[in-house]
């Protein structure tokens, strides 16, 4: 299955980058891939963090100033704090000033008429950015998931590289479209935006091939490996502790630690306290004895049973790699080519009067090319899937097998444990309240029972 | 049902298809739609496939009764029994939650051809005495692209009983076998003039007496009648009163004053019919839970073993109508091994004790001390510290007006934690061996 894993591999870097390009290629008449857009995105929010700095550390030195100086605010005194402590400390030039502060009037009129500048500027470089910090995403998100064959960041690849062009779209950039929608299936399929899509969706569909093909063959693989470890960690186990008993000193070896880690828990303990304890200490250890059992107890098995080890791993589980690939194929293009046919006839207008026999107003009308037009037959195909499925296991269910829990000897022999706790407990209250009236009527008979002296005796002293 | 991956794609075709609206884009549109139907379009296939009907699960154990810490290989064989192959099947077969996973996995995740089967094993240490129960199995049926996925639990479930632990017995024929002890029978016998074939020394004739017993030489010697005498070999009945009332469940898991009881208990019969001698055990709260009547017989050791297994610490002690249930049920005289916290109230037991020597038994507690078996003190604050000392003085001041009052009677009390139970009951026996209490 690795072969077949590999394979998909493969075909999932060469449909994300297929992806990736065109999106950057189509998107590039922007001129938006401008490389330092990063770079400039973070300056200038460096530069509005300045210029909030400067605002509240001036009005908090001229403030002070001012109340120091009886009133008045001594200009050269604020400029001079501003430019020893601020400045010089942490350097932070507020927008507008070159070198050191001269006139702090004349700054705070500058901002007045530069503000609006610099907002302009952050909102147009975060765009920028973030059709970077989207691209970034994506990448790393698509190199997680062939590593980690995890869904959510095949997902997450997929939506990030989009979240591009719907930014753009946004922002009213020229990005893929459609419009008008083509009225011939081969135009549409020749089209720049319907490749993209084709590639963006083959994306996803390999990748998540991709990890169909892991997770079937992964854990019959997994199995066998832990079983390796396992019994490699309790034959280390259990050879520490005969060399324990010959009275030979066992030190810690990297390789042991790492195989017990893989190992149950109290084997573990038992290879941890053998390295520190004394020899005494590990015989009152029943970890270590059951270390021992296990080992005698897994050889037995082994040597008994020809088809044990086989059954441990599941080696008859694992999937033939030809029939996965072949099976891969043909799933790919049926459901590529339905989903492609159907999108088609969703989304052309052309098919939609034809099939809807839409009147001639409508077929005139503007809203004929609105892309919410197809929301007239997407939604009833789209939630005719679910029913026909809905139907089918509902269907199926009356053939579902529903086997009784329990036998009807178990249920005798239940109900039959019952009745008898039940009667027993009758008895035992029977019994109890027959003694108690006995005893009231000792008493009555002022008889002194020795148990009940002694007792009470016992008690008064 | 859809998977969570299936919310993932929904949720971005419903972005893309609301984005491609906003900005009467059809690229994105189209996009969407291909998200959305790609999800839905092969639902009603997956449906007509996944009848999770064709898929049977078999569970084999080697053996329904193991002992607590015993090795346990479980065997899971999923049959497709249907015309279908099923892309990705998910079968996790659960086991009770104390029980360790020692070797192997109890999970698969595979594809399975019409017609076949997969076998997969693994290995469990029971845990903890009881009846417990391996499954139900659960299986989940996913299509290939993880979007819709059908579960179904097979209620199936496997019985076990987990017998108490046996170590205290291999441990103690280990000992048994290092320092060369007698196990055999007659090792500590009971030295009673008797039948027996040892020596044991002279006694005067009195008239009746057998002639063969006489001995001539001796008699030669010393002028008068003399008769040969010789030790006698008995064995002794020995009843174990196990308590379990709620009160002894305390103390920390696997080591509550229950299961130091139900391990004397099991060792103490396993002595017992070591050295031929009868032992017996009630396991009982307000009502019997279970009786094993003293015997000899082979299997006995299973039938103590299976009162001791299904033995649960809840209800109160009712020493009362335990005793005359015993009583009751046995005929000789017997030496009665209390295991009880003696945390209910006197009387009763001194009335039970009273019924026990009136039918000609003898009688003696083992009994555990909470606080013994509970968090060491060190471990405690200063205010719980102080609180759990006053409690341990009430508790042994109580315990120790109880002792007098049997004492009394000759009946013993002996305190034991949870470090000297076991030689407790192992001591008792002996000395019960040599002094001849409740011999048959």
């Amino acid at each position: 299955m690795k072969v077949v894993t590999w394979i998909l591999r493969i075909a999932s870097i060469a449909t994300f980058s297929a992806m990736a390009s065109l999106v950057y290629l189509l998107l590039d008449s922007n001129d938006i891939w401008h490389w330092n857009a990063p770079y400039d995105f973070v300056v200038t929010v460096f530069r509005l963090m300045s210029l909030v700095i400067f605002f509240l550390s001036s009005t908090m030195i001229s403030g002070l100033a001012s109340a120091f100086a009886g009133g008045e605010l001594p200009n050269d005194l604020v400029v001079g704090l501003y430019n020893t402590l601020v400045l010089r400390t942490w350097y932070m030039q507020p927008y507008g000033v070159a070198g050191p502060l001269v006139n702090l009037q004349q700054v705070w009129t500058s901002f007045g008429a530069n503000m609006s500048s610099v907002l302009t500027a952050l909102w147009d470089n975060t765009f920028l950015f973030l059709y970077f910090l989207c691209a970034g995403i994506g990448i790393a998100l698509f190199l997680q998931s062939l590593v980690k064959m995890n869904h959510k960041s095949v997902g997450g690849a997929f939506l990030s590289i989009q979240a591009i062009i719907i930014i753009a779209a946004f922002k009213l950039l020229t990005v893929p479209n459609l419009d008008p929608f083509p009225a011939d299936f081969l135009i549409f399929l020749g089209e720049w935006a319907q490749i993209l899509a084709i590639v963006s969706f083959a994306y996803l569909e390999v990748s998540y091939q991709m990890i169909y093909s892991y997770s079937v063959g992964k854990p019959v693989e997994d199995r066998e490996e832990t079983l390796k470890k396992q019994l490699l960690a309790l034959r280390q186990a259990t050879r520490k502790q005969d060399a324990i008993e010959r009275g030979e000193r066992v030190s810690s070896t990297s390789m042991s630690r790492t195989t017990s880690v893989t190992a149950f828990s109290f084997l573990r303990e038992a290879i941890e306290r053998k390295v520190v304890g004394t020899q005494d200490a590990l015989e009152n250890l029943d970890a270590v004895s059951d270390v021992r059992r296990l080992q005698i107890y897994v050889d037995n098995l082994l040597q008994t049973d020809s088809k044990a080890r086989d059954e441990l791993t599941a080696k008859a589980a694992a999937p033939s790699s030809l029939y996965v690939i072949g099976s891969t194929i043909t799933g790919f293009v049926i459901r590529f080519l339905s989903v492609v046919a159907i999108a088609f006839i969703l989304m052309s207008p052309a098919v939609i009067t034809t099939i809807l026999d839409l009147p001639i107003g409508i077929w005139n009308s503007m809203e004929i090319l609105q892309p919410e037009m197809m929301l007239l037959l997407f939604l009833p195909i789209v939630l005719l899937f679910p029913f026909i499925a809905m139907v089918i296991s509902w269907s199926s269910k009356r053939t579902e097998v529903v086997k009784e829990t329990l036998t009807k000897e178990d249920k005798d022999l239940e109900k039959k444990r019952k009745k008898d706790l039940a009667r027993r407990r009758k008895e035992a209250a029977k019994a109890r309240k027959e003694r108690k009236k006995a005893r009231r009527k000792r008493r009555s008979e002022t008889e002194v029972d020795e148990w009940d002296k002694a007792l009470e005796d016992t008690y008064r002293k | 049902m859809i998977t969570q991956r299936g919310f993932v794609v929904t949720f971005a075709g419903v972005l893309l298809l609301t984005s491609g609206f906003s900005f009467v884009n059809f690229y994105l549109v189209l996009l969407g739609v291909y998200l959305v139907i790609g999800l839905v379009v092969t639902l009603p296939l997956f449906a007509l496939t996944a009848n999770l009907a064709g898929i049977e699960v078999d569970r084999q154990i080697d053996k329904v009764k193991v002992f607590s810490g015993d090795f346990l290989r479980v065997r899971v064989t999923i049959r497709n029994v249907s015309r279908r192959h099923f892309d990705f099947i998910e079968v996790h077969d659960q086991y009770p939650e104390t029980w360790i996973l020692a070797i192997g996995e109890n999970f698969i995740a595979s594809r399975i051809e019409p017609g076949s089967s997969i076998t997969f094993s693994y290995i469990l240490q029971a845990r903890m005495r009881g009846r417990y129960h391996i499954g139900p199995t659960e299986v989940i049926m996913r299509d290939r692209l993880g979007f819709h996925y059908y579960k179904r639990t097979l209620k199936e479930q496997t019985e076990v009983l987990v017998y108490p632990t046996w170590k205290d017995v291999r441990r103690m024929e280990a000992l048994g076998k290092q320092r060369q002890l007698g196990l055999m029978f007659g090792a500590h016998r009971t030295k009673t003039v008797g039948m027996g074939a040892d020596f044991a020394g002279f006694r005067e004739y009195v008239p009746g007496d057998e002639f063969r017993l006489i001995d001539w030489k001796t008699s030669a010697k010393t002028g008068d009648m003399v008769i040969r005498q010789y030790e006698m070999e008995k064995n002794i009945q020995v009843i174990c009163m196990v308590d379990a009332s709620g009160s002894m469940g305390n103390g920390y898991p696997e080591n509550t004053k229950l299961e130091y009881a139900i391990r004397a208990a099991v060792l103490l019969t396993h002595m017992g019919l070591e050295r031929k001698d009868l032992v017996g055990t009630c396991v009982f709260s307000d009502i019997v839970h279970g009786f094993a009547p003293p015997g000899t017989r082979p299997n006995h050791m299973y039938n103590v073993l299976e009162v001791l297994a299904e033995a649960e610490p809840k209800g109160w002690s009712d020493y009362e109508t335990a005793i005359q249930y015993v009583v009751n049920n046995t005929k000789k005289r017997s030496l009665f091994i209390w295991m009880t916290d003696l945390e209910e109230s006197p009387a009763p037991l001194l009335n039970a004790m009273k019924t026990l020597v009136a039918n000609g038994h003898k009688a003696m507690v083992i009994s555990p001390f909470g606080p013994w078996f509970e968090a060491p003190v060190g471990q405690f604050g200063p205010v719980e510290k102080v609180l759990s000392e006053a409690v341990s003085e009430e508790l042994w001041e109580r315990r120790n007006k109880i002792a007098k009052a049997l004492a009394k009677f000759g009946i013993e009390v002996i305190n034991v934690g949870p470090e000297d139970f076991l030689p407790a009951i192992i001591k008792t026996y002996n000395q019960a061996k040599q002094k001849g209490v409740a011999m048959f």
